[in-house]
């Protein structure tokens, strides 16, 4: 290498950043963790407008089946409501018991 | 493993949805995009906000990109057309301009005659011009790597490494007979 190219090399290794430099790798993926973020609750939304609209689009023919249904169904539903609330609260302690969670 | 096989290993795992894998592209390549885009828009700050939006852009990329490709060339890509649109814009450039005049110039072995007329040489080559340069003679890209990285054909590139070179050797008294 000729001491102008020697010259030229130290100019550009000035302007070198670290090899490691862990808070600007931390910004980077702070910034991924936002937009993913971001991403998903857009998704979440479009599925609850999504069901929305077929709930409204359907809901003139489905009323009278769920008011037909709905007396005989109240009390399993209720069941269910309370069960899915118990797990909830047990936070995993009643699947891991039945062995669905390890 | 080499690198290239370990940067194809993480792009898959991160096209899988791992970001432990992305954060390792992130570590391995960050150097390399910061020094290209310091170089090539000459504002340290403004190159560190356009390296961190260049990888959040090639993490939402990621699915796009080939396992066998070169993913240095591939960010510096994204960061050049983040840094031309940037320097087209001009917004952030004027408000990162006071960051930039109080940034250190530590002491790195340059003599300060030679990084003053370094910094201006730099700054008044073209951009096109000043990327590939920052990309072959300064980070040891391939002409091929070059061109591909920046979408320009192999013998612009050439011709802008040349060109580019004697007019740095110019800047530092030397006369190149490249």
């Amino acid at each position: 290498m000729s001491d102008d190219d020697a010259r030229l090399a130290a100019f550009f290794a000035a302007s070198e950043p670290p090899a490691r430099d862990l808070a600007f790798s931390a910004g980077v993926m702070e910034a991924v963790a936002r937009a993913r973020f971001r991403r998903e609750m857009a998704r979440l939304a479009l599925f609850s407008l999504v069901g929305g609209v077929v709930l409204w689009a359907v809901w003139p023919s489905l009323a009278p089946v769920l008011v037909q249904v709905g007396g005989g169904l109240a009390p399993a539903g209720a069941a269910l409501v309370v069960a899915a609330a118990v797990l909830l609260l047990a936070d995993g302690r009643a699947m891991s018991a039945l062995g669905l969670r390890s | 493993m080499n690198p290239a096989a370990l940067d194809a290993t993480l792009v898959r795992a991160a096209q899988g949805g791992s970001e432990e894998a992305f954060a390792r592209l992130v570590d391995r390549h960050q150097q390399a995009l910061r020094a290209f885009l310091r170089r090539a828009c000459g504002n340290r700050a403004l190159a560190d906000d356009l390296a961190q939006e260049a990888l959040l852009t090639a993490w939402s990329r990621i699915d796009r990109l080939d396992e066998a490709a070169n993913v240095r060339a591939w960010l510096c890509g994204i960061g050049y057309n983040k840094c031309r649109t940037e320097l087209r814009s001009g917004r952030r450039v004027r408000q990162r301009e006071a960051d930039y005049q109080s940034s250190d110039h530590r002491s790195t072995g340059v003599a300060p005659e030679d990084r003053l007329a370094l910094e201006q040489a730099m700054a008044v080559l073209p951009l096109e011009q000043r990327a590939v340069v920052a990309l072959c003679l300064a980070a040891e890209f391939s002409h091929a790597d070059a061109a591909e990285a920046l979408g320009l054909p192999l013998g612009t590139v050439k011709s802008h490494v040349t060109r580019g070179r004697a007019r740095l050797m110019e800047a530092l008294g030397v006369r190149d007979e490249r």
